[in-house]
């Protein structure tokens, strides 16, 4: 298992969702994005540490309409 | 005797246009902001710049709240109403069309609209009949035409403080098929607005009114679907290899470095007017002014133009003129008396035509949360010596003019 970072559009994207996820018990931190791909630019991410519920946490964020740019995986 | 600033017994009745003084609190944001948050929100990935994009979205949060709006990230942070509106106003006539106004409109809605197309007005203008609610919705429905993109209207006229049933407009808006767009600047923090039941797809709201914040912040609230086209494109610290703007909000419409010290001292009035209530606030200035109109209208030679203010039917703001002053000299006069105050047309000549002072404009108080009664009481006797001064000049056939 891992950390897993949902890569988001805007810091305040990144700022709603980790208040979202902590309303729903999953711990979360935001971040400047480390974009693997390069092709956004600038952004920011959620990052989910390993077993706080990933899966939970990004059907919670689409849910809300938080739109995951990509998705990254460290350890 | 010039203004010091430094313990003048003062008294600040100039709170339409912005409140003074502001709460400790909000004060002591703005000394947090410029020591704690000085670093960019939204830009780097640092600490310091990160708790200040966290303080930002805390005001984002408390705004929505505040106005009920679903999503925090549809509160676009502007430097006031009057860049939400030209940010609203244009945005829904990119493509033509044309926007119903009441006859209320501040020139923030109105000089927009003439921007657009100086030689043919694209405004049909919906006369308000103050009380009346059904009269004043069928008045807009009579306005729209095929063309018609939205209705904007003021919530409350920053002269008279007239109120307007915006859920009944923004209704019938919606009947049509239309976007609803409110002036918030004379009531937001003093009347509620709730973005979902008074049917608003757009609010636009200064900081620096009854939400006591610092001058120099705004925000445009964004409810529905409607995507508005920015005014003014830059970086906003995402998709930065993109030359085209972001499409999601707030960075779509928020361009630039934001005023983290401005948003910082609004979130900090957005409290203090929760802590005290804000049925509370209005009912208590409403009453103030009540108690001004009651001694006004007792006077000779003093003109007042609305009914006793009344929370239902208007927003604490009371304007009046002395017969035979112009009202400028008149607000000079109370100056000297150290009573601030704001006559001419208040940058809506609309509402001065409405209530027949376009050729004289008019003295306009407004109280705040500060405000005492013996502070009203003082304002009350000067303007009895403001009035009987004019009675006496008149006798004696001097030119009462400046």
């Amino acid at each position: 298992m891992d950390n897993v970072i949902f890569n988001v559009s805007s810091v305040t994207n990144a700022m709603r969702g980790k208040t979202l996820l902590e309303h729903n018990g999953i711990r979360a931190y935001v971040g400047r994005t480390i974009d693997a791909d390069g092709n956004n630019g600038c952004g920011y991410s959620i990052t989910v540490p390993e077993g706080a519920g990933a899966e939970r946490a990004e059907r919670l964020l689409k849910s809300a309409g938080i739109r995951i740019r990509s998705k990254q995986w460290t350890d | 005797m010039a203004y010091s600033g430094m313990g003048d017994p003062t008294i600040y009745l100039d709170n339409a246009a912005t409140t003074w003084p502001k709460p400790a609190a909000v004060r002591g944001a703005v000394q947090r902001a410029l020591t704690v948050y000085g670093a960019n929100p939204g830009r780097s990935g640092h600490s310091m710049g990160m708790a200040a994009s966290a303080a930002v979205y805390r005001c984002r949060e408390a705004l929505a709240g505040f106005f009920h709006l679903e999503d925090p990230s549809k509160v676009v942070f502007v430097q006031n109403c009057t860049m939400a509106l030209n940010t609203v106003i244009k945005g829904l006539l990119k493509q033509g069309g044309r926007m119903v106004v009441s006859d209320l409109e501040h020139n923030a809605v109105m000089r927009p609209l003439y921007a657009l197309s100086p030689d043919a007005p694209i405004y049909d203008v919906a006369s308000v009949v103050p009380g009346n609610t059904p009269a004043t919705v069928a008045a807009f429905e009579r306005c729209i035409t095929p063309e018609t993109r939205g209705i904007v209207c003021t919530h409350a006229s920053n002269v008279f403080g007239t109120r307007l049933p915006i859920r009944e407009i923004g209704a019938m808006a919606h009947r049509h098929g239309l976007a609803f767009v409110v002036d918030g600047a004379q009531s937001a923090g003093l009347l509620p607005i709730d973005m979902q039941r008074d049917n608003v797809d757009f609010l636009c709201i200064p900081g620096h009114k009854a939400l006591y914040g610092p001058a120099g912040i705004g925000a445009l609230l964004c409810s529905g679907g409607r995507l508005l086209p920015a005014l003014v494109e830059g970086g906003t610290g995402s998709q930065s290899l993109s030359l085209q703007q972001p499409e999601e909000l707030p960075d779509r419409l928020e361009s630039g470095t934001l005023n983290t010290v401005g948003i910082c001292g609004l979130e900090a009035g957005i409290s203090f007017v929760r802590e005290r209530g804000m049925q509370e606030l209005a009912e208590r200035e409403i009453w103030l002014m009540a108690r001004l109109y009651d001694r006004l209208a007792d006077m000779r030679g003093v003109k007042l133009y609305t009914p006793r203010p009344d929370l239902r039917l208007s927003a604490p703001v009371l304007s009046f003129n002395l017969d035979g002053r112009r009202s400028e000299e008149v607000a000079q006069a109370l100056d000297r008396r150290k009573i601030c105050c704001r006559a001419g047309l208040h940058c809506a000549p609309s509402a001065h035509r409405h209530f027949g002072t376009l050729e004289t404009g008019a003295v306009r108080l407004a109280p705040s949360a500060f405000t005492t009664r013996e502070e009203i009481d003082r304002v009350s006797r000067a303007i009895w010596c403001e009035a009987h001064a004019a009675r006496h000049s008149a006798g004696r056939g001097e030119n009462p003019g400046p």
